[in-house]
């Protein structure tokens, strides 16, 4: 066991992880943010994607280790009042998602991504994205989410 | 009326009331349970393909420090009760039965094939735990292909079976076959063979079993398809009265067709979890996924076509072998499905069918959206590869075939009447919408220029759920239920037997049940995932728009008829006199009669009523399909491949298709750009393959590739009026339509953009390196 010390979603946490545990267990086992999902646990699918120190990161491909003093944002860290960021709400209006278990990884690496790119077109969000994959949809409602958010997200 | 009907939720593009948790991270799916002592399981699996088991011997995992338990094939037979595969047994089956455990015992028959089970304190422990069981083999040849599983000499799978054919030869004929091969102009003849590839979903098979020894209750959360097939196959293989099973479910992940009932690894884990008297999960990794949950397809079809020079399809002979991998079951029920859908909406004469099915040492077959679509890839490539041979466009060769719509409707050749079938109307659309004239000018300027350029087209119907048959529904899942309640704070509670896994149930029976109720969408909840609660149903097949859908309107109107009767004794009024809008009950023409429904329910509730009065504001509905109807339509891609590396770029790719009257038009869409989505992965990228020891090649995402943001085109969706069939159930399945009829449509696609190396294609996986060899082979 290795104590860490780390900050997630603004708070401040201390635990006691395996050497070997990774960021998503940690989270998920540890600290039940569960909301970051495992789809692969060998970094292609994206599902478990989080913001460390203000970059899109798989948690699966990680230790809970190497986090330790970072900055790490998790999807239940998004809008903490339990309502929607700018994001999730325009991925709520273009209907986005089907089975949501992809959901997680999406709206963080697209979070990321727009924090960096706020005038993305369409070609580059779909490269931004293409490290995550969803079953269900086909893409296309997802891009449309990304590209409203950015729309609102400039207007504003 | 205009008004009110633009204020019905049915037919609108309502935002999903799943969303809320889903984009939060607040969803909850099987991974996410905790239970208190809950224990992790890992199982052993084989790395062969083909071996008798001499020994397993778990005696070190136990020794290691966190494991709490571990049991080997043989051990886990003496805890669980034998039987067949309880889906197989559940659906009749369709072939002899194999020797089926939950674990191997004398044999592993694939690999990836389970051997032992190891529970521990963590997942990481477990696996720990599987790496020091030891376990001896004796290897054996493995039969890895269906031309080797036919041989008599094969060495048997499953000794019971005596040789490796799970489903015996048969064939049918419909029409004179004999009469329209000798009358018929031309006979063609093709092989034509589709790969092996599967459902993978993001979230893998799992579940957390808990065993009450006590109330000698086994509680499972599952990831399913249908918590009541779940129960069924826990009951059976524990030897559980089944009132003493409890199967639940919550969010769930996709699916596909994979997660139907209780898999072999799940039984294992309910077993376990009894024995050790602590609730166990196990969520398989995605190499478990890729390599042991299951396969589909691989199939082949020798073809011969008789042809009119004219270009009429006049009758077709084909010959089907399906290879369902190891521990057959849904596999060897598939060919029946394809026999029958094999003449599409075409105006087939005859049709001679028949088909075996073989069992090889490769994962288990498993149902993937749209199991039978290889005969719409058949179908739809033969009349490509005929309209080559006699020159006829796409379009043409099909509206040629296409049966008439006639009243009464034409019939299929194997004997379904073609019930407002649009398929005519379909290919009509995409001539409107895709300019095939100016495609060719710019086909010839590209080639021109050394660009490939190709378009194709396909079409298909879908029994989703299919026309009304005279004979009536038939099986457990010919009807559909739902319990339907005006709860005291006015909600109107849905119980339905569907466990929607993507679906978006939850916003779609509520829309329907708002309208016909007279309530607010968001005063209608949808209950699903409890055995307890939930009458028996299924997810599966495209069945619930219109099986789900038409109980949630037929339960709804039954249940409005009971509150009015009921507030008719409240409001002195008749029940004829009464209506309910906006969750308000009250006398037509006097809206200062309005009292809640809510007020109505509490009432209701209050017991100050006789026994003169129903006061039990609760129905149980069913519905049998009223007169159904199919799904259907017609796909046209536009690609470009590149002669040079290989790799086809889908341009553009437009459906028009009628699944009868839209519930949610984005979520229909939803529903079409994932299969669609998921049929160009199929043709470009996906396959589970195998080397010839029976090593299975693709056990990472790196390996099996599944299509990305980049892969996949904006998809134009053309939606056609439809045929209204029923008086009030017009809605009909869209959720397989995509993936049946986008493989053929984007080969076809291939196929034309190859015309100029003289390519003719009779395979359905086409990545960079075999488009290559196509283009050397043609040129």
């Amino acid at each position: 066991m290795v104590d860490i010390t780390l900050r997630i979603n603004g708070a401040t946490c201390t635990g006691s992880p395996e050497a070997r545990k990774t960021l998503a267990d940690f989270l998920r086992d540890d600290l039940n943010l569960t909301g970051t999902h495992l789809g692969c646990e060998h970094g292609v699918c994206g599902a478990c994607t989080v913001i460390v120190d203000g970059r899109a990161v798989r948690s699966c491909l990680m230790l809970a280790v190497q986090a330790a003093g970072s900055e790490v944002t998790t999807i239940e860290g998004l809008a903490p009042d339990g309502g929607l960021g700018t994001l999730q709400q325009a991925m709520w209006d273009s209907h986005s998602f089907q089975c949501g278990f992809c959901t997680p990884g999406f709206v963080m690496q697209a979070v990321a991504f727009l924090g960096d790119h706020p005038d993305a077109g369409e070609q580059q969000i779909r490269e931004a994205l293409s490290g995550n994959i969803c079953r269900c949809t086909g893409y296309q409602s997802i891009i449309d989410g990304v590209l409203l958010a950015a729309e609102r997200n400039r207007e504003r | 009326m205009a008004a009110i009907a633009a204020e019905r939720y049915t037919g609108a593009s309502i935002k999903r009331s799943e969303d809320q948790r889903i984009l939060t991270g607040a969803g909850r799916y099987v991974d996410d349970i905790k239970l208190p002592g809950m224990l992790h399981a890992a199982f052993v699996r084989s790395p062969l393909a083909h071996a008798r088991v001499l020994s397993v011997d778990v005696t070190a995992a136990r020794a290691l420090p966190g494991v709490v338990a571990a049991f080997t094939g043989a051990e886990l037979e003496e805890m669980t009760v034998p039987g067949p595969d309880a889906l197989v047994a559940l659906l009749g089956g369709a072939g002899p039965t194999p020797e089926f455990t939950l674990l191997a015992t004398d044999k592993v028959r694939f690999a990836g094939d389970p051997v032992a089970i190891v529970i521990a304190e963590s997942r990481y422990v477990a696996e720990d735990g599987c790496e020091i069981v030891e376990v001896g083999y004796d290897e054996l040849p493995p039969v890895t292909n269906a031309s080797f599983a036919l041989d008599p000499g094969s060495p048997p799978l499953f000794a019971n079976l005596g040789n490796n054919i799970a489903r015996p030869h048969s064939r049918s004929e419909f029409g004179d076959v004999f009469a329209t091969f000798a009358d018929a102009d031309r006979v063609m003849d093709f092989r034509i063979e589709v790969h092996r590839h599967q459902n993978v979903p993001m979230e893998g098979r799992g579940c957390v079993a808990s065993y009450d020894a006590g109330l000698g209750v086994m509680t499972v959360c599952a990831a399913t398809q249908s918590v009541h097939v779940s129960k069924i196959a826990v009951a059976m293989r524990l030897g559980i009265e089944q009132d003493k099973v409890r199967v639940l479910a919550g969010d769930v992940g996709g699916s596909f067709g994979l997660k139907i009932g209780a898999s072999r690894e799940e039984l294992a884990v309910a077993a376990a979890s009894r024995a050790v008297g602590r609730p166990v999960k196990w969520v398989e990794d995605r190499g478990e996924n890729l390599t042991a949950s299951g396969q589909a397809r691989e199939e082949s079809f020798d073809v011969r076509a008789a042809v009119s020079n004219d270009g009429d399809l006049l009758g077709l002979d084909v010959k089907m072998v399906i290879d369902t991998g190891s521990y057959p079951g849904m596999g060897t029920m598939v060919p029946a499905t394809v026999e029958a859908m094999l003449p599409g909406p075409y105006k087939l004469a005859a049709l001679g069918f028949e088909s075996t099915a073989v069992t090889t040492n490769k994962a288990p077959y498993v149902a993937y959206r749209g199991p039978w679509a290889s005969e719409t890839f058949v179908r739809e490539r033969v009349l490509d590869l005929i309209a080559k041979d006699l020159g006829l466009q796409p379009l043409e060769i099909r509206l040629r075939n296409v049966a008439p719509r006639t009243d009464p409707p034409s019939m299929m050749i194997t004997g379904r009447p073609l019930a407002g079938v649009t398929t005519r109307e379909s290919l009509e659309r995409l001539a409107q919408v895709v300019d095939f004239p100016a495609f060719r000018r710019r086909q010839a300027e590209a080639r021109a220029r050394g660009r490939y350029l190709g378009i194709g087209v396909a079409t298909f119907i879908e029994a989703a759920p299919g026309p009304r048959s005279p004979e009536g529904p038939t099986g457990p899942l010919g009807t559909e239920s739902m319990r339907l309640r005006l709860e005291e704070d006015g909600i109107v509670a849905l119980f339905t037997g569907q466990m929607p896994h993507g679906q978006s149930h939850q916003t779609t029976l509520a829309q329907i049940a708002a309208d016909e109720f007279g309530v607010p969408f968001e005063q209608v909840h949808v209950v699903a995932g409890d055995t307890d609660v939930v009458p028996f149903g299924l997810t599966g097949g495209s069945r619930s728009a219109t099986m789900a859908g038409g109980v949630a309107l037929h339960g709804a109107r039954q249940l409005k008829a009971k509150v009015l009767d009921f507030a008719s004794h409240l409001m002195e009024a008749s029940p004829r006199d009464l209506q309910i809008t906006d969750g308000r009950v009250w006398v037509r023409g006097d809206p200062a009669s309005a009292i809640a429904v809510a007020e109505v329910a509490r009432r209701a509730a209050s017991g100050q009523f006789g026994s003169g009065v129903d006061a039990h504001l609760e129905v149980e509905a069913t519905f049998d399909g009223g007169e159904g109807g199919w799904s259907g339509g017609s796909h046209c891609a536009i690609v470009e491949v590149d002669a040079e590396t290989g790799i086809v770029t889908v341009e553009r790719y437009v459906v028009a298709e009628d699944c009868g009257a839209l519930i949610n038009p984005a979520i229909v869409e939803g529903q079409i750009r994932g299969g669609v989505a998921q049929g160009i992965g199929a043709v470009l990228l996906e396959r589970s393959a195998y080397d010839e020891d029976g090593n299975c090649q693709s056990a990472t995402f790196m390996d099996y590739l599944v299509p990305t943001a980049c892969d996949i085109p904006r998809i134009e969706i053309e939606h056609l009026e439809t045929v209204v069939l029923d008086a009030d159930v017009n809605f009909r399945g869209v959720g397989e339509g995509g993936m049946i009829v986008a493989p053929p449509t984007v080969v076809n696609a291939i196929e034309d953009a190859l015309s100029p190396f003289g390519v003719r294609i009779y395979e359905q996986h086409l990545p960079p390196a075999r488009i290559l060899e196509l283009v050397a082979a043609g040129s």
